[in-house]
């Protein structure tokens, strides 16, 4: 699995004006270890529930290939300019 | 005549005092070389090959248009990982919504099956790719480019 983007770079241009954002993704990490932790007994339980219908490992793996496609996101742009307005987005 | 068949040739000669022990040695060490050369051949073509990273797609204005403002451009870049993560997430779409996508290509008049994309199969799609180069050039004269690097 990849390492996990660091930076999200968001820019949106107009004719006149625009705004650039750079996102610090690597914050979101920890934060999501927390939210992990304080809901894991609730994940337990649901994984538990749904066990017997096949579902609860399903949604463990679920869990597992969305922070693999988020580990990914890193080397995607995007680069579009339009006559009245550009977006660019670029994951580091 | 096999490798193996050789050697035991060379060594039959040399037991017979047909050939000296250098020439033997020159011989084997001929075998040898031979041999490494074949092996290493399908190794190097595949190094040659370097693994792709990124599918890029481009859009590009007709030349003549090039520096006026009012064109478009699109410059996309998405990581092969990212494709890679992308396909196994196929294999965890439930069943209703897998036929329900199923459907839906269908009547686009795309017969495919999402089932049909495996995880183990997903190195020889993306190998591939490596070769794919779509180039179009639209009646506006924008160029669009999709291919990997």
């Amino acid at each position: 699995m990849n390492r996990p983007p660091t930076w999200m770079h968001v820019e949106i241009r107009g004719k006149h004006r625009g705004f650039g954002l750079w996102l610090p993704l690597f914050l979101l990490l920890p934060l999501a270890l927390v939210v992990l932790i304080i809901l894991s007994p609730l994940i337990l339980i649901a994984v538990l529930v749904l066990l017997p219908s096949g579902r609860g490992i399903w949604a463990l793996r679920v869990l597992r290939a969305a922070f693999s496609v988020f580990c990914s996101l890193r080397g995607l742009r995007v680069d579009i300019q339009g006559r009245h307005q550009s977006v660019y987005i670029s994951v580091v | 005549m096999t490798e193996s068949e050789n050697r035991k040739k060379i060594l039959e000669m040399l037991a017979d005092k047909k050939i000296s022990v250098d020439d033997a040695y020159r011989l084997l060490s001929a075998i040898d070389s031979a041999e490494s050369g074949q092996a290493s051949a399908p190794k190097t073509e595949t190094a040659g090959k370097a693994k792709p990273k990124y599918l890029r797609v481009t859009i590009l204005p007709d030349p003549e248009h090039e520096h006026s403002e009012n064109v478009d451009r699109v410059n996309v870049r998405v990581p092969m990982s990212l494709i890679r993560a992308g396909i196994k997430l196929t294999s965890l779409i439930p069943p209703e919504a897998r036929d329900k996508v199923n459907g839906a290509l269908r009547e686009k008049g795309i017969d495919f099956d999402v089932r049909n994309l495996k995880p183990e199969e997903l190195e020889e799609i993306i190998g591939a790719l490596s070769d794919l180069e779509v180039d179009v050039v639209s009646a506006k004269g924008e160029k669009v480019k999709v291919f990997v690097e």
